[in-house]
C-alpha cells in the first residue's frame, strides 16, 4: 500500500526530511536495511548528493550508499 | 538448552558483542591490555580475539572479542561467527555465560535492535553504553536509569577511550544478571502476534528448539520469502506448510510480512529512546558534517585521500628506517657474539648464517608493519577509513570491487599477508577472492630492498624539473605499475571467473573522534605478534633451509662465490638458465630469483653472497651496487647487468608471485589450493612477460 506520492531516495530533495515508505530491494538487501535503520516508517534526510551515491542521516548515523539502493527505498514527505 | 553456569573448564567467558563503530574493540584493549591472545576459529579463517580480564572480585575472566554485526541475522561469513557464537550455536565455542553489548550512546536507535533481539533470545546482557562524551557533544544525554528500567537489564555508560565506566563494567561482569521476567515489549499486530504464538507453540513441541529459539524461528519464518521455504530443511514439512498457509492469511490481511517485525521493533524502540533520552539538541552544522563536505567531495575528497596515502607512506619509509638499521646491527652483534662462543663447523653455520640471519630477516619487517597498522588504526578509529571507502568506491567499482577492498590491498603495500587476511572484511565471496589475488601485485616491503639496490646500482640520479629524481621516480612507477596491472587483472577476472552483480555500497559513516592512543598502540602490538607467529615461523624456515641450498654441497676452502656457484642452489641457476636467457637473465640472477622464492629481499644478500660481500644490507650496499655493475661474464665479456636488464629484473619483481608464504596464506584464505595455483601460474607468467618485453625493447632502443 504506497502512499501515493512516493518518490525514490534517490530524487528526495537534500536536506529535507522524508519518510520510508516502501522497500523494493532484494529481501535480502532489504533486510541488511532495515537492521541498519532503513525501515518502513523511519525518518531520513539525504544530506550530500554526488553522482547518485548519496550520504542520508538516519537515527543520528550518516549512512552512505550508492545510486541502486538509493533507487530502491521509496519515500514520502515527512511533516 | 541453555547453561547459565560457567563453561566446562570452570572459567566465566563474557562475549563482547556490538555494532561495528560502536567502540567495542576500544572496550576490548581497556579491559584486556595486553593480556590477549589472536588465533583463528578452528576450520575457518575468521580471527579470534580472546582476552583475559580481572573482574572487581579479584577472579580472572575470559573475554571474547567477536566481530561486529548489526543484528543476529549474519550477512557474511565473518557475522555468521559472531551470531554463533552468542546463540550457543558454535561448535568450537561453549555459550558465553554472559554477553556484554557495547551500544553508541549517540545512535541508540540504531544499536538497540541487535540489543531487543539478545533479550528476545533470553541471553544474558549488560549493555555497555559507551562514547557518552561524543554523544553529549552532539546535544544527546541518555538517562541510565531510565534505560535500564526500560529495557530490563544492566546499562553502564562509559567512555572507553579514557577508561571512564571501566570500573563499574567490570563490577557488572562480574555478576550474572537474572533474565528479565518481562515480556517482550516490542509488539507485533494481533493477528500476526496470532500466528506467531501459535506457531512458536507448534516449534516448541517438535521438540528441537527452546521456547526463546522458537520465538525466533518463528518471526523467520513468518517474515521470509516464500522462496527461502523451500531452501530449508531444518523443519518438519508439517510446520512448513502451516508456515505457507499463516503466509497467506497475512498477505490476505494486508500486512507487509517481510517488514512487519523490524517496523514493530523499531516502533517499540523509538518510545524507549524517547523515554531515556534527557536532552536532545539538534546541533547546527556539526563538526563532522563540516569535515564531509571535503572529505567526500567527489574531487577534493580524492585528494586529500591521495595525500594522506603519500604522507602515511613516506612517513613509513622514512620512520621506519632507523629502527631497521638498529635490528641488522642487533642482530649482527648478536651474530658475532654467539659465534664467538661456538667452535666453527656445521652447526655453527647453520646457527649463526641460516637460524640467526632468518631470525634477523623475520624482525626486520616488524618497524614497517607496524607503523603501516599504526596508520591504519588509527584512520580507522577516527572515523576517516569509512571516508576513504566511500571515496574510493566509484574507482574500485569501475573494476568491479567494492570500495571495502581498497583496504586490503593498501594493507598489501606493508605485506601481504596481512592484506590478504583482512579481506575477510568483505561480504561477498566473489568479491573477496578477486581482492585476494591482486593484493601481491601491491608492492610490499619485501621489495624494496630489491628495488632500493638495482635502481641505486643502475638508475642515473639526475633530477627532473629540478624536483623529482629519477630514482624517486622509478621506484614511484614501480609502484604505480603494479597497481595498474592489479586493477586490469581485477576487472577481468570480475568480468569472467568470479562475475558477480555490482555491490551495493552501504556503508556507515562514523561521526569524527579522537581515537584511544593505547587502543591503537595494543592493536600495532596484535598485528605484530601475528605477523611474527603465521608469517615469521615459515619465513625462519625457509631461511633455513635456503641456508642450506647456499651452503651444501659445500667446496673446501672456497670464496663464497665459488661456494654458491657449486651449490644446490647454484646448481639450480644454472639449470633455470636457459628457460631465463630470453630475459637476458643469467644463472647469478636465477639464484637470486630462486632465493627470493622464500622471501624476496634474500636476492640482495644473495647478491652479496655471489659478489664476496659479507653484510651486503648495510653500508655495504654501494660497494655491492659497483661490484653488480662491473661484473662480466669472464667467457663472453658480456656484462650480467646492463640498464635493461636491471630494470627487467625490477618489472620482474613487481609482478611475480615468489613469496611461499603468501601462497600458504592464499590456501587458507580460500580454504583450497585452485586460487593460489591460478594465482601463481599467472603471475609468473606475466612477470615473464613483462620482463621479456622490457629486456628485449630495452636493448633494441640501445640501452646496453
Amino acid at each position: 500500500m504506497t502512499p501515493h506520492h512516493s518518490i525514490r531516495l534517490a530524487d528526495a530533495p537534500l536536506g529535507k526530511r522524508v519518510r520510508i515508505s516502501r522497500l523494493r530491494s532484494r529481501p535480502d538487501v532489504s533486510i541488511r536495511l532495515r537492521e541498519m535503520g532503513f525501515c518502513e516508517d523511519a525518518v531520513v534526510r539525504c544530506v550530500m548528493k554526488s553522482h547518485g551515491n548519496i550520504i542520508c542521516e538516519i537515527l543520528n548515523t550518516r549512512v552512505a550508499m550508492n545510486s541502486r539502493l538509493a533507487g530502491d527505498i521509496l519515500v514520502s514527505p515527512f511533516e | 538448552m541453555r547453561d547459565n553456569g560457567s563453561t566446562s573448564t570452570g572459567t566465566r567467558m563474557i562475549a563482547l558483542v556490538g555494532n561495528p563503530n560502536s567502540g567495542k574493540t576500544t572496550v576490548f584493549n581497556a579491559l584486556t591490555g595486553l593480556r590477549q591472545k589472536v588465533a583463528n576459529y578452528p576450520g575457518v579463517t575468521v580471527e579470534r580475539h580472546v582476552g583475559t580480564v580481572r573482574l572487581a572480585d579479584g577472579v580472572d575472566c575470559l573475554v571474547l572479542d567477536l566481530p561486529g554485526t548489526y543484528s543476529l541475522r549474519a550477512s557474511s561469513p565473518v557475522e555468521a561467527i559472531a551470531v554463533d557464537v552468542m546463540l550457543g550455536r558454535a561448535a568450537h565455542t561453549p555459550p558465553p555465560d554472559l554477553i556484554v553489548c557495547v551500544v553508541d550512546a549517540g545512535n541508540l536507535e540504531r544499536n538497540l535492535f541487535l540489543v531487543s533481539q539478545i533479550i528476545d533470545n533470553r541471553l544474558p546482557v549488560v549493555l555497555a553504553l559507551n562514547m557518552v562524551d561524543v554523544a553529549r557533544e552532539h546535544g544527546v544525554v541518555v538517562n541510565t536509569h531510565r534505560l535500564e528500567k526500560e529495557l530490563g537489564i544492566p546499562v553502564v555508560p562509559m567512555v572507553a577511550t579514557t577508561g571512564v565506566g571501566l570500573d563499574e563494567l567490570r563490577r557488572a561482569m562480574a555478576a550474572t544478571p537474572a533474565l528479565s521476567p518481562r515480556a517482550r515489549e516490542w509488539t507485533l499486530p494481533e493477528p500476526v502476534h496470532r500466528e506467531l504464538e501459535e506457531l512458536t507453540g507448534m516449534l516448541v513441541g517438535s521438540g528441537k528448539f527452546s521456547e526463546a529459539a522458537a520465538f525466533n524461528e518463528a518471526i523467520d519464518l513468518l517474515t521470509s520469502h516464500p522462496s527461502a521455504l523451500e531452501q530449508t530443511d531444518r523443519f518438519d514439512p508439517a510446520i512448513l506448510d502451516h508456515v505457507r498457509i499463516d503466509h497467506q492469511k497475512l498477505d490476505f490481511l494486508g500486512f507487509d510480512r517481510e517488514s512487519v517485525a523490524a517496523t514493530a521493533r523499531y516502533a517499540w524502540i523509538r518510545q524507549v529512546v524517547a523515554r531515556s533520552i534527557d536532552r536532545v539538541a539538534h546541533p547546527g552544522i556539526s563538526r563532522t558534517d563540516r569535515l564531509d563536505r571535503i572529505l567526500t567531495h567527489r574531487v577534493w575528497g580524492l585528494v586529500v585521500f591521495l595525500l594522506l596515502m603519500a604522507l602515511m607512506f613516506q612517513s613509513i619509509f622514512s620512520w621506519a628506517t632507523a629502527p631497521m638499521e638498529l635490528i641488522a646491527e642487533g642482530f649482527d652483534a648478536l651474530g658475532r657474539g654467539v659465534s664467538g662462543l661456538m667452535p666453527p663447523g656445521p652447526l655453527h653455520d647453520l646457527i649463526i648464517n641460516g637460524a640467526i640471519a632468518g631470525v634477523a630477516a623475520v624482525v626486520m619487517f616488524l618497524p614497517q608493519i607496524m607503523f603501516l597498522f599504526f596508520f591504519l588504526t588509527l584512520l580507522e578509529d577516527t572515523g576517516y577509513m569509512a571516508r576513504a571507502a566511500y571515496v574510493m568506491d566509484r574507482l574500485m567499482g569501475r573494476v568491479g570491487l567494492p570500495g571495502k577492498a581498497f583496504i586490503p590491498l593498501l594493507s598489501s603495500f606493508a605485506c601481504a599477508i596481512p592484506g590478504i587476511m583482512s579481506a575477510r572484511t568483505i561480504e561477498r565471496e566473489r568479491d573477496r577472492v578477486a581482492t585476494m589475488l591482486i593484493a601481491p601485485l601491491m608492492s610490499c616491503s619485501a621489495r624494496l630492498p630489491v628495488y632500493t639496490l638495482l635502481i641505486a646500482a643502475f638508475i642515473p640520479s639526475t633530477t627532473i624539473l629540478g624536483v623529482l629524481s629519477l630514482p624517486a621516480l622509478t621506484m614511484f612507477g614501480l609502484y604505480l605499475f603494479g597497481v595498474v596491472v592489479a586493477l586490469a587483472i581485477a576487472w577481468v577476472v570480475k568480468r569472467t571467473l568470479l562475475r558477480s552483480p555490482k555491490t551495493e555500497l552501504l556503508l556507515e559513516l562514523p561521526p569524527y573522534k579522537l581515537p584511544s592512543l593505547k587502543s591503537i598502540l595494543l592493536t600495532m602490538w596484535e598485528r605484530a605478534v601475528v605477523f611474527l607467529k603465521q608469517a615469521g615461523t615459515i619465513i625462519l624456515g625457509a631461511s633455513i633451509i635456503m641456508w642450506f641450498l647456499v651452503s651444501y654441497p659445500a667446496l673446501e676452502n672456497a670464496t663464497p662465490s665459488q661456494q654458491i656457484e657449486h651449490s644446490f642452489a647454484g646448481r639450480a641457476g644454472k639449470f633455470v638458465e636457459p628457460a631465463i636467457e630470453p630475459l637476458g637473465f643469467n644463472w647469478k640472477i636465477g639464484i637470486g630469483l630462486i632465493s627470493s622464492l622464500f622471501q624476496r629481499e634474500v636476492f640482495v644478500s644473495t647478491m652479496g653472497t655471489i659478489y664476496n660481500l659479507q653484510n651486503a644490507e648495510g653500508g655495504g650496499s654501494s660497494s655491492l651496487a659497483s661490484r653488480m655493475r662491473e661484473d662480466v661474464d669472464p667467457l663472453t665479456g658480456r656484462p650480467t647487468f646492463t640498464l635493461p636488464i636491471a630494470l627487467a629484473v625490477l618489472v620482474y619483481y613487481v609482478l611475480a608471485m615468489q613469496c611461499l608464504s603468501t601462497v600458504a596464506i592464499m590456501r587458507r584464505e580460500t580454504n583450497g589450493w585452485k586460487w593460489p595455483a591460478i594465482q601463481f601460474a599467472t603471475m609468473t607468467g606475466l612477470a615473464y612477460a613483462a620482463a621479456f618485453i622490457v629486456y628485449r625493447v630495452g636493448t633494441a632502443m640501445g640501452g646496453s
